[in-house]
């Protein structure tokens, strides 16, 4: 599904990522760990393609295409979601037209029939109680004055109605409380299948607890430092990152 | 004297009613001790009056029947008079008032109520302060008088359309509209202005809002006049104690488009919003002169005006806030974002605050910028395309003044309409309705 | 705060309201081309030099003074002014500050400003401008070893012709605007400053702007040049007596910034402002303005309290890509003193940014008005501008204003600007004197935290001084 070989990555004029590799099968829930400032947040922007995230060495393939051949929104296309930790807020853009407005496209690249404004309005409500988010949100401008959690709970709902193949999600769970990790935790376990991989982004083991994944990493000074199961995770809460990083220099 | 539209003054005849004479002379001393605007007149530095400088004749009565004028307006449910080059189109109005509304001609006004008319007219617009409310003066024939009594609800909103024809000449319309709110009466009004065809026009509009203790109004002032059809004028309105004015504003370009709205907070309690929008393309020119008078204390008022230029057009905007000494416990703020969205197009701004009061609470903020670039990301990051990713987020940026209007049939008109300002192509809009 | 309180602070004087006992000699009153020729013979300028002050002189008679600004007084009798005043002591041209009259070197240190350079704050060179010339400079020699030029401008114009004519009227051309038209024509000493290549100022660079002789004008014209890649800090202050009659100050500043070199400008304006019912005082219409170029970087300073009238708009061209125009301005007015100021940032090269951080104080039945023009030329892709103007208003009797001009023609530039006016907040007075403060202490600690941006930008015995005087300028301010 995504084949991330020696990764390097300037943001600012400074190198992030430092020769990352990571390979995820289909059907796969990987974990990616690690202290703050260590690069997991710039993994997930410059697979999206962020503008001012410059890759300096390596390759990513994502079911088979050069993503750096594409633009972010073929790389959407092609079926790549990123949950962002801070989604912008989008004043006047109301959550519906832009639901909309990404499901029709999502449709049409895919050579899907459109869906008529009811359907869309039945799912998209739909969704909403699968999150656990309330209808008005829809009427409302992206993200425009949501709480955290509201904001958070936005990203899921959008990645059920887009469907993607791969789906990152960038510290989903900071700054939720446990209610509301549950409805996010739910929300994934829902759409794990065979032919559908998610990264999870964390600082916590906590998210784990709720997401079993298949294979924990740990990203340290720009690289993969470690890898293993969902016992790394354990290892981490309970040994913290220092010892990794002495490994890693 | 400014050297403009000596034909007009001339040819506005002696047809007057004979009480109106006194207000058409002294308006015409006023124009005659004016100078002539240039780029050192502070009101003038941006806009430039040489479009003016042209042969204009009185407009004739036009007989083109709703079909051959064409012209899209919304269905508001109330009361509509429509206007064609200034003169009333009884086949295409119709009145329905209820109870305690007067809605005439000053050309039909009984003795007391031309009174009523001579009393307020000029006492809000001041034609010293304002060329061209001198020139309405100057040049006044007729005029439209809305008198609400006191008390009194109006459900349905009152709809004026103003509607240049396209002749092969140059002609101009003076327009007046004086609205006497009674107490604690309430009323929504629009005002449409719009052109058809390509031909030039120069509308004078001044419209005169006089608001009693208690009105509450719901005022729209659109400007859908394209091409050569220019307007230069304005909104005054005057508020009374514990009244209410909500002024909604929008300009589409034209050659030329200068509308001052000044509104005079004069009781104490008194309270104003004014959200407004302008968007440019071509080689248009747009003009927005406000200025919030709070003369008393006590008083709110809040402005929210937003602007996208593109192409070769020239927007300007100047939003005063003048705190008189003594207008204590003011709260007054104001908002002004401009979008530029090409290479050659202008924004010139100047939000001002004049303040001769402490206790007050005043801001102002105004920004010209891009789409925010993370926005568009984020957008795309969805699997929308660039253009419709703009297309957007071009409209929310106006959308968010769009959502003040209170009235549905009227945002419902106006969200399409504006929708296809910012797409060549529809299907970009598909998902703006 | 009690009447007796409020009295005895109003009838505090302004302290550096003397006068000195100085024999001078003072051109007899009124201006024309004569005159013009006396102050250029009176320092032996070349013939070009003449010439360009009779051209600026000429157009001057063609100007009218600005009317634009928000500020009331009656018309300036050109006719009543001496354009021309010196120490008799001067007359020879002392040639260290040994040969100075000490009568003169006690007017400063009266001032606090020792010029005996072992008692003068560490690092700092001061060029000492009284009446019309220039009195002497302190630490020539330390400078003269960095290559630094620092002397009187009369004297630049001797011996460096070639700088001086190359730059002088390149940044404010003389007939810029009236009172910069006025100053070409008459202007008498000031300071000169020229930077080497490479060269950071091996210390704080000082100029200290004195009146003293009444009915006198004082038009000084100060030129900075830091060459390529060199850094300079520079310092202006200025004290005038106390005088029933108004005093004209009409200074020009121009500075020369070129590519990656860096000056920061500072002053702090103390003319005498006139008394509380606004009699005397200094007319203050200055023009100042810099041009930056590529990845230059100009910052401009100033704590202005002073003056009956302050007329004044520091610039910044930034012409150079990349280059950086700051603006940091308090300006405190009180009783009936009246200021329009503020600044302009013109962007001409791309990616150029600037900051324009202006902090008014109101008190008394003064009126302080922020004055900006932001302008983006179509050439200026990338250019930033962030502008923040609050006013704080003290007492019912005085005025705020901001007129901000925004003019952009680009569409990648970013402008943001933003005004609040309020007041000291009687929750902040309530807070404060309920930790023991009196009123005008409060006052003075939430003037001097709303000052904060602006003062944190001076040099760290400049930020002292001004906090201080801020203090002592509001003082019979709260009622």
């Amino acid at each position: 599904m995504l084949k991330i070989d020696n990764l390097h990555v300037r943001v600012d004029g400074k190198d992030i990522l430092k020769g990352l590799t990571l390979h995820i099968g289909a059907g796969e829930v990987h974990a990616i760990m690690g202290p703050n400032g260590s690069g997991k947040s710039t993994l997930g922007h410059v697979l999206a393609g962020r503008p001012g995230y410059t890759v300096t060495a390596g390759t990513v393939e994502f079911l088979g295409q050069d993503i750096f051949a594409l633009a972010t929104e073929e790389r959407a296309h092609l079926g790549l979601f990123l949950a962002y930790q801070y989604p912008v807020e989008i004043p006047g853009v109301s959550n519906m037209e832009f639901l909309k407005a990404a499901v029709d496209t999502m449709h049409e690249k895919r050579g899907e029939p459109a869906l008529d404004t009811v359907s869309f309005m039945k799912l998209a409500r739909e969704t909403c109680k699968r999150v656990d988010l309330d209808q008005a949100f829809l009427k409302r401008g992206v993200n425009e004055g949501f709480s955290g959690g509201e904001k958070k709970r936005n990203e899921l709902l959008q990645m059920m109605m887009l469907q993607p193949r791969l789906a990152i999600m960038d510290e989903t769970d900071s700054g939720l409380d446990i209610d509301a990790l549950q409805v996010v935790a739910a929300g994934v376990n829902s759409m794990r299948s065979s032919d559908r991989s998610f990264v999870l982004v964390t600082h916590y083991q906590r998210l784990l607890d709720y997401i079993e994944p298949d294979f924990v990493h740990v990203l340290a000074a720009g690289r993969i430092a470690k890898s293993g199961d969902k016992s790394l995770a354990l290892e981490l809460e309970d040994k913290g990152y220092a010892w990794l990083e002495d490994e890693v220099a | 004297m400014p050297d403009l539209m000596h034909h007009i003054l001339d040819a506005a005849s002696v047809a007057a009613p004979q009480w109106l004479s006194e207000r058409q002379n002294a308006g015409r001393r006023a124009w005659a001790a004016s100078a002539m605007p240039t780029r050192k007149t502070e009101a003038w530095k941006y806009t430039s009056l040489h479009r003016l400088d042209a042969d204009f004749a009185v407009a004739q009565p036009s007989v083109a029947s709703q079909a051959e004028l064409g012209f899209e307006h919304p269905a508001l449910g109330g009361s509509k008079l429509v206007f064609v080059d200034g003169y009333l189109r009884a086949d295409l109005s119709c009145l329905a008032l209820p109870e305690g509304v007067e809605l005439i001609r000053f050309a039909d006004a009984d003795a007391a109520q031309a009174r009523q008319i001579s009393q307020q007219l000029g006492s809000v617009a001041d034609p010293s302060g304002h060329l061209f409310a001198s020139f309405s003066d100057a040049a006044l024939q007729d005029g439209i008088f809305l008198n609400v009594a006191a008390d009194t609800v109006v459900a349905e909103p009152i709809h004026l359309v103003w509607l240049t024809s396209s002749r092969e000449v140059a002609f101009t319309v003076n327009q007046r509209l004086l609205v006497v709110l009674g107490a604690n009466s309430r009323a929504s009004l629009v005002e449409q202005f719009d052109s058809v065809g390509s031909g030039t026009a120069f509308t004078n509009g001044i419209t005169e809002l006089v608001l009693e203790a208690g009105a509450h109004l719901l005022h729209h002032r659109l400007h859908l006049e394209a091409g050569a059809a220019m307007h230069i004028g304005g909104v005054h309105a005057r508020l009374g104690r514990d009244s209410h004015l909500e002024s909604f504003h929008l300009a589409l370009g034209s050659d030329l488009k200068r509308i001052d709205v000044v509104v005079n907070h004069a009781g104490p309690g008194a309270h104003s919003s004014l959200n407004g929008i302008y968007l440019l393309r071509g080689a248009e020119h747009v003009d927005y002169h406000t200025c919030i008078e709070h003369a008393v204390p006590h008083c709110t008022s809040d402005e929210t005006f937003r602007g996208v230029i593109g192409d070769s057009a020239t927007a300007v905007f100047n939003g005063r806030i003048h705190i008189h000494p003594d207008a204590q416990k003011t709260r007054a703020q104001l908002n002004n974002r401009n979008l530029l969205t090409s290479a050659h197009a202008t924004i010139n701004t100047k939000p001002e605050l004049e303040i001769y009061a402490d206790d007050v609470q005043c801001a102002h903020g105004a920004t010209v910028a891009q789409l925010d670039p993370l926005m568009l990301h984020y957008m795309k990051t969805r699997g929308i395309g660039a253009e419709e990713a703009q297309t957007l987020l071009s409209f929310g940026f106006i959308n968010e003044v769009v959502n003040t209007i209170r009235i549905d049939a009227l945002r419902d008109f106006l969200r399409p309409l504006l929708a296809r300002r910012f797409a060549s192509d529809p299907t970009l809009t598909r998902h703006l309705a | 705060m009690s009447q007796q309180q409020i009295d005895r602070t109003i009838g505090r004087e302004y302290a550096a309201g003397f006068v000195s006992d100085v024999e001078s000699d003072t051109l007899a009153p009124g201006l024309d081309e004569d005159v013009i020729r006396f102050i250029s013979a009176q320092k032996d300028e070349p013939e070009w030099l003449l010439e360009w002050r009779l051209e600026a002189y000429r157009g001057w008679l063609q100007m009218t003074s600005p009317k634009w600004a928000h500020v009331h007084y009656p018309e300036v009798d050109f006719s009543a002014i001496s354009y021309y005043s010196q120490p008799k002591s001067m007359a020879n041209r002392p040639k260290s500050l040994d040969e100075v009259d000490p009568e003169l070197l006690r007017t400063y240190e009266k001032l606090g400003i020792p010029l005996h350079e072992q008692a003068v704050l560490a690092g700092v060179a001061v060029d000492i401008v009284f009446d019309s010339v220039s009195v002497g400079t302190t630490f020539r020699g330390k400078l003269a070893e960095a290559g630094v030029i620092f002397c009187a401008i009369s004297e630049a114009v001797r011996e460096y012709p070639d700088l001086v004519r190359k730059y002088l009227g390149s940044v404010v051309p003389r007939k810029d605007n009236y009172y910069a038209a006025l100053n070409s024509a008459v202007f008498s000493d000031g300071s000169f400053v020229y930077i080497p290549k490479g060269v950071r100022c091996p210390m704080e660079l000082s100029t200290y702007f004195r009146i003293n002789e009444a009915n006198t004008g004082q038009f000084e014209r100060t030129l900075i040049i830091a060459d390529e890649g060199s850094h300079v800090s520079y310092l202006e202050g200025c004290t005038a007596p106390m005088r029933d009659e108004n005093q004209l100050h009409a200074a020009v500043v121009e500075l020369v910034v070129l590519d990656d070199a860096q000056i920061k400008y500072s002053t702090v304006q103390n003319w005498y402002p006139g008394d509380a019912e606004g009699r005397g005082g200094i007319y203050n219409f200055v023009t100042k303005r810099a041009v930056a170029h590529r990845n230059a970087k100009v910052s401009w300073t100033q704590v202005e309290t002073g003056s009956a009238i302050t007329w004044k708009y520091p610039s910044c061209i930034l012409r150079g890509d990349n280059s950086v125009g700051e603006f940091y301005s308090v300006a405190l007015t009180n009783n009936l003193q009246q200021a329009d100021t503020g600044t302009k940032m013109i962007h001409l090269g791309k990616n150029t940014t600037s900051t324009i951080i202006s902090k008014g104080i109101s008190a008394g039945k003064s009126s302080n008005a922020y004055r900006g023009l932001v302008r983006m030329s179509p050439n200026a892709t990338g250019a930033r501008n962030y502008t923040q103007c609050d006013s704080l208003l003290i007492g019912d009797k005085c005025a705020a204003h901001t007129f901000p001009y925004i003019e952009s023609r680009n569409p990648s530039a970013v402008i943001e600007h933003e005004a609040t006016t309020s007041k000291v907040s009687d929750d902040q007075l309530y807070l404060c004197q309920q930790r023991g403060l009196n009123a005008e202490k409060a006052v003075s600690m939430i003037v001097n935290g709303f000052c904060k941006d602006v003062f944190k930008e001076l040099p760290m015995e400049f930020a002292v001084e001004a906090g201080k005087l801020l203090e002592v300028s509001l003082e019979g301010s709260v009622g």
